[in-house]
Formats: C-alpha cells, sequence, structure tokens
C-alpha cells in the first residue's frame, strides 16, 4: 500500500517536473478537494492551496452542465494563473507572457 | 461616474452577451444574458473575495487585473474598480471543444 | 500545509473564555464523562501481582475508553431545553453587543478602466487547453490513491 502511493506520488511529482519544462511556466500546483497541497512548484507554493481549490470549487457553480468544466484565469500583463479541475483534483498553472 | 455611463462601455465590449455591475449592496445594473441573474451575481462575488487573498511571494497586491471564467461556450470576465464588481459574458469563439 | 484561508488569524486573547460554558450549570455533574468513576485506581497491597496486573489492564482499558451512552445521562425536560435555549440567546444577545463589529473585506481595486480591462482578449485557447491536459494527467497520476476504512472507528461493548 504505502509503495503504491510512493510510486503514485513520484508519478506526479514528475508530472509537474516535465510541465516546468516549458520555459512559459513559472509555477505549477495540485491540491485536493479539501486544499491539501499534493505536490508544487516554483512561484505556487502550498499557501497557494486553499484559494486555488475553493476558487475551483466556486466556479464550478457557474455552469449546471457536469460535463463542462470551468476554467478560472487570473490574468494581468506579465502572466496569468489558470486554473482547472479534473476528478478529485485541481491544478494551478503560472504562466507568464511570452 | 453615473450608472448610464458605467454601462454604455459594457454594451460595446464585443461579443458580449450580458453584464452585471455589482456593489457591496447588491446587483447596481444588468443586461442581456445576466439580466436580473442574482445567481451569478453571488457567485462572482464569493469568487472576486476568495480570488484577492491570491498573492505571489514577496508582493502585497493580488496578481491580477481580470478574472475569466472559461466555459465550452462562454468566458465571464471580471474586473472590479471603484469597489464595484463588473462582469460581462462573452461569447466563446475559439474552435473546438477541449478534448481530453 | 495550505488549508483555505489558512493566513487568517484571530487574536487568541480570549483563549481561556473559549471552553468556560456560557451559563453556569445550577447542579454540577460530578461524574465523568469518560465513566472511569466505577473503577478504584489504588491498589491495596495485600492483592497477589496477577490482581494488580488486571486491575491495571482494566484501568488502562478504562482510560482508553470514551463512554458515549455516559455523555446522554443528563435528562432534561423538554421546558428545560426551551427554558435553556432562551438564556443562551439572552446571554449571546448581550455579548454580541459588546463585540466589535467585524467589517466586511474592502473590495480590491485591480483597474482604473474597467471597460479596457473586460474588453481586451480573451485568454489564448491553448493555454486552456494546456492547463485541461495538465490538470487530466495529474488527475490519472493521483487517483488510484484511496483510503480503505477496515476497522470501525466506534465499537459497541456489551455490558452486562
Amino acid at each position: 500500500m504505502k509503495l503504491i502511493y510512493q510510486m503514485l506520488i513520484a508519478t506526479l511529482e514528475q508530472h509537474l517536473d516535465d510541465t516546468m519544462k516549458n520555459p512559459a511556466v513559472v509555477g505549477v500546483l495540485c491540491t485536493d478537494q479539501q486544499g491539501h497541497n499534493l505536490g508544487c512548484r516554483g512561484s505556487l507554493s502550498d499557501e497557494h492551496g486553499g484559494v486555488v481549490s475553493v476558487l475551483a470549487k466556486q466556479a464550478a457553480a457557474l455552469t449546471r452542465d457536469p460535463t463542462d468544466s470551468p476554467t478560472v484565469c487570473l490574468e494581468s500583463e506579465s502572466g496569468n494563473i489558470l486554473v482547472r479541475s479534473h476528478g478529485t483534483i485541481t491544478v494551478a498553472v503560472h504562466k507568464i507572457a511570452s | 461616474m453615473t450608472t448610464a455611463a458605467l454601462t454604455a462601455g459594457l454594451e460595446r465590449i464585443p461579443d458580449q452577451l450580458g453584464y452585471l455591475v455589482i456593489s457591496e449592496d447588491g446587483v447596481l445594473a444588468s443586461a442581456g444574458e445576466l439580466e436580473n441573474d442574482e445567481h451569478t451575481a453571488g457567485v462572482m462575488m464569493q469568487m472576486v473575495r476568495t480570488a484577492s487573498r491570491f498573492r505571489l511571494a514577496g508582493s502585497v497586491e493580488p496578481p491580477f487585473k481580470r478574472m475569466s471564467v472559461i466555459l465550452e461556450d462562454f468566458v465571464y470576465t471580471v474586473t472590479v474598480s471603484g469597489q464595484k464588481v463588473f462582469v460581462v459574458k462573452r461569447q466563446n469563439n475559439q474552435q473546438e471543444p477541449i478534448s481530453v | 500545509m495550505g488549508c483555505c484561508y489558512s493566513s487568517e488569524n484571530e487574536t487568541t486573547e480570549q483563549d481561556s473564555d473559549e471552553s468556560k460554558p456560557l451559563i453556569t450549570h445550577p447542579n454540577p455533574v460530578s461524574k465523568p464523562p469518560n465513566g472511569t468513576d466505577w473503577i478504584t485506581t489504588s491498589v491495596p497491597s495485600a492483592r497477589t501481582d496477577e490482581q494488580a496486573l488486571l486491575t491495571s489492564i482494566l484501568t488502562k482499558t478504562a482510560q482508553n475508553i470514551i463512554d458515549v451512552s455516559a455523555a446522554d445521562s443528563v435528562m432534561m425536560e423538554q421546558h428545560e431545553y426551551m427554558d435553556k435555549a432562551r438564556q443562551y440567546s439572552t446571554k449571546l444577545a448581550v455579548l454580541s453587543n459588546s463585540l466589535p463589529q467585524k467589517k466586511a473585506l474592502a473590495l480590491p481595486s485591480l483597474t482604473s478602466q474597467p471597460h479596457q480591462v473586460l474588453a481586451s482578449d480573451l485568454v489564448p485557447y491553448s493555454d486552456v487547453q494546456q492547463v485541461s491536459k495538465i490538470a487530466a494527467y495529474a488527475y490519472s497520476a493521483i487517483s488510484q490513491i484511496k483510503v480503505d476504512a477496515k476497522e470501525e472507528l466506534v465499537v459497541q461493548f456489551a455490558i452486562p
């Protein structure tokens, strides 16, 4: 059980590392529905998990279609923070303007 | 700025389907698909409050000028100015649905 | 751990008051809630080692049990409940008057030109697609983690 857990976490960590290889991406974060941090890199850290998961949950109230998953984007001239849920997890990606 | 002056600008936004102007006390103006849409107004107010707590390391200001909620067919664009929340529902003209 | 709103620290100066009952109980019940009152913890020296051992096991077990049934031991009549509810609401009304009004968080000012900001180009579709893919992949990596609850958290004891 513990071994499987470690393997899955390692898979996620690898995925976060791969995401960070994109030159426009300066931060990435993965959280569960309660805002517990499952992993993060760069400009996004532990402290952002709560806001990110709450924002995704609130956005879901804007559509009645359960298959239409909203993407929330916080935009500025220097870059965007995109938030998107899939199943029980929510990810945030910080991209700088290229 | 009068309410009429506020909304005249919103009417001219390309592809707009409707808008809301909200203050602490409630909806100040609404039109189109968002006319009298108290539900969306409430959710947007909550989201603005949530998002405004977001800070990047070493910054005291929220790191955004606009918040967008992107759905398959339309996009809500939201900003805050002079203690008023502006929400504009815009058509999402961007091609095929997202395949994952 | 980044829980939502974890940065919001309430002032702690009234901590000591938090556990104090709002209204004092007219006839306080001295019975401890975990029901240890029926166990003598002292071991007379005359007892054998075996008895002492058994007693210590019993004591330890009793300390580890939270007797849920004991919590309901204080029976109240309906009018007593109503009475209490009234007392609490009066007390709360008095206390809330003395609390400082918590002002709603002022809205941030994000821009001085809302129309321009709202009319500017939408987020590129490719970015939305990219974050969707990242989320889907992250979910597939993590979705197999499950917590298996194997044992009941509350155990029923057959009391003779």
